[in-house]
């Protein structure tokens, strides 16, 4: 990722477990960025665009996005993302869900999800699957976020 | 009400026959009306023939002129024939008959006197005149007057009668024809009202028949219509369940994943332990360590794949749910043609035999939804055969109003009839469970037959076979598009 400023990874995930499996085989694939959780839709957008130290103010970030939030859906908070006047807009964002339906895959490219991801539920396959996203958030360019854009 | 009918159309038969007969008669009436007038004018020639006669007799012994004897001559001609006529036309009339035959007499008496007394004239006329006054010529004459005239009176009082009579018969022809216009009107009615009545109740019958039918048409519309839409809730709501039952069970199999990473330093720690200071050994710690943890994990895990696999089924159920049918027409026979053939080796392995009886109905469908429903129960049929007894298996397809039924019959090991509902339920499985399946196939054909706005049903005893009816709509309902 990118040397002259750490990238926060920004976690959007209700279930404490999935956090903390994600965080954990994250962790394997050697990424040590600073990941902050999120378990609903409300305080992960107020962090993301109003925080101090939250990528819309500070510096650039990755967002790993579930879709069955407890207060708003995860396209929601993509959509919000994604706006043409969104100041995160250049953001990746990784969609990581339980859902493998045609049309929410679909769906979400289109409101321009960078990654989906389906969370296998085979541990085995679940591991690998975040292990190697690790890997691949260890070599993407993150944009720098500009704040007047 | 009929033999009412007949009967007036009898009595109508009846009075026309009796109209044709009193026309008959005043047409008889009428010939003897004639008849009499002729009789009349005949007797009233031989009045006017005897008065000639003697008129020119009388005009010859007064003037010896001789176109006097040649009109007594002429007129005399013309006697015998007018008597002969009178004879032959007064036949059936015994008086008149022998006033006839005493006017021919009187004739001759009158002839022969006459014919005497113009022979004497020609000798001797004063003789003849005065013969002339003493004989008998002037009694004849006037008793033949007082004969003729009573055959007039008579054939006058004839035909006063006659006439009354024709009268008479013209009046009842009236009065039958006025009577059979009558009947003929109350016939008429009556029968009217007879088909009226005939035909209200035909048309009552066939339209209390015709919303019967409809009535059973909606009834079976309504109830295939909350069937889909009761089916359609299910398949949501097997979404969503299966949806949300997959991520809690991604922590189970991921922590259970953790804890069997987990234990194997631990199962290290105590082969460390075991090996270097036997003394520090405690026998439960090893049993954990070594058996009750990999037990336990891998019953947890065993537990949570099957509990995916089923997940995973009714998520693959539903979504077949919520796929958009596309109605198009169907070549039955070919569809299952082209099922049979992808089981063509199971078939020749097994020995069974698959008949198609053909033609079948048309059928206007979704092509998948239709062939996965036949494919699942021929699949089933197949699977499901007699151990021992060759596989028969035939299908067959009838139209029945707006309906298609197929039937898959076989002659396999059959069904507890008990089960007959349990099997078409997610899961649910009947008899000895000595195939493989996660019990899923019927449900699928019950869901989509729901979907299709059609039933499945099932016919069967253990060990006598079974047949599955799947009944579709033969075009889809407007409201499927």
């Amino acid at each position: 990722m990118n040397t002259h400023q750490p990238v926060n990874i920004v976690m959007i995930e209700d279930d404490e477990g999935h956090a903390r499996l994600i965080e954990k085989n994250i962790r394997r694939a050697g990424i040590s960025n600073d990941i902050r959780h999120f378990t609903d839709g409300t305080s992960a957008l107020h962090y993301l665009y109003h925080s101090p130290d939250g990528p819309a103010l500070n510096g650039p970030a990755l967002i790993l996005l579930d879709l069955n939030l407890p207060d708003m859906s995860g396209t929601d908070i993509l959509i919000r993302i994604k706006a043409d006047d969104s100041p995160l807009r250049r953001t990746p964002v990784i969609v990581l869900t339980t859902t493998d339906d045609k049309v929410e895959i679909q769906r979400c490219y289109d409101l321009g999800a960078n990654v989906y991801i389906t969370k296998p539920v085979d541990y085995e396959s679940f591991a690998t699957a975040i292990r190697q996203l690790g890997l691949f958030l260890s070599v993407i360019q993150v944009p720098v976020i500009e704040p007047d854009a | 009400m009929l033999v009412f009918v007949s009967i007036g159309f009898l009595a109508l038969i009846w009075a026309a026959g009796a109209a044709g007969w009193t026309v008959v008669r005043t047409q008889d009436h009428a010939r003897w009306v004639e008849h009499t007038y002729e009789v009349e004018q005949r007797i009233s020639s031989l009045r006017v023939l005897v008065e000639r006669l003697e008129v020119a007799r009388r005009g010859y012994l007064l003037s010896h002129h001789p176109i006097s004897k040649q009109t007594f001559v002429e007129t005399i001609a013309q006697e015998p024939g007018l008597i002969a006529d009178v004879r032959r036309l007064t036949a059936d009339n015994p008086t008149q008959q022998a006033r006839i035959g005493l006017v021919e007499r009187l004739v001759a008496r009158q002839f022969r006197l006459q014919s005497a007394s113009m022979a004497l004239a020609d000798r001797d006329p004063a003789a003849a005149i005065t013969a002339f006054d003493q004989d008998s010529s002037l009694g004849l004459t006037r008793s033949l007057r007082m004969l003729t005239d009573a055959m007039r009176a008579d054939e006058n009082r004839l035909l006063v009668l006659r006439i009354a009579a024709q009268r008479d018969t013209v009046r009842n022809l009236f009065a039958i024809l006025t009577g059979f216009g009558a009947l003929a009107i109350a016939v008429a009615v009556f029968s009217i009202m007879v088909l009226r009545r005939y035909t209200r109740s035909l048309v009552e019958a066939r339209d209390a028949e015709r919303t019967l039918a409809a009535e059973l048409e909606d009834r079976v519309r309504a109830r295939t219509y909350e069937l889909s839409r009761a089916n359609d809730e299910i398949q949501r709501f097997a979404y969503i369940v299966s949806h949300d039952l997959r991520s809690p069970l991604v922590n189970v199999m991921g922590f259970t994943g953790e804890l069997e990473a987990a234990a194997r330093p631990l199962a290290a720690l105590i082969d460390r332990i075991e090996a270097e200071a036997p003394h520090l050994m405690d026998a439960d710690a090893a049993t954990a360590a070594r058996e009750d943890l990999p037990e336990s994990i891998g019953f947890i895990r065993t537990s949570t794949q099957k509990m995916d696999r089923l997940i995973n089924a009714i998520l693959r159920l539903s979504r077949e749910g919520k796929r958009v049918m596309t109605p198009e027409p169907i070549d039955l026979p070919e569809l299952i043609d082209g099922i049979v053939a992808t089981l063509q080796h199971r078939l020749d392995e097994l020995g069974a035999t698959v008949t198609i009886e053909r033609p079948m109905p048309g059928l206007v469908a979704d092509r998948l939804a239709v062939e996965q429903m036949l494919s699942n129960l021929i699949e089933n049929a197949v699977k499901y055969l007699q151990p021992g007894r060759p596989g028969r298996i035939t299908l067959s397809a009838r139209a029945n109003r707006d309906r298609v039924t197929i039937d898959i019959a076989d002659n396999g090991r059959g069904i507890d009839p008990r089960d007959h509902d349990r099997i078409f339920d997610l899961f649910r499985r009947s008899g000895q469970q000595d195939q493989p399946g996660e019990g899923i196939g019927l449900a699928h054909v019950r869901a989509l037959a729901y979907r299709l706005g059609g039933l499945i049903d099932c016919r069967s005893a253990l060990g006598e076979g079974a047949t599955f009816s799947l009944a579709l709509p033969a075009k889809p309902a407007a409201s499927q598009g």
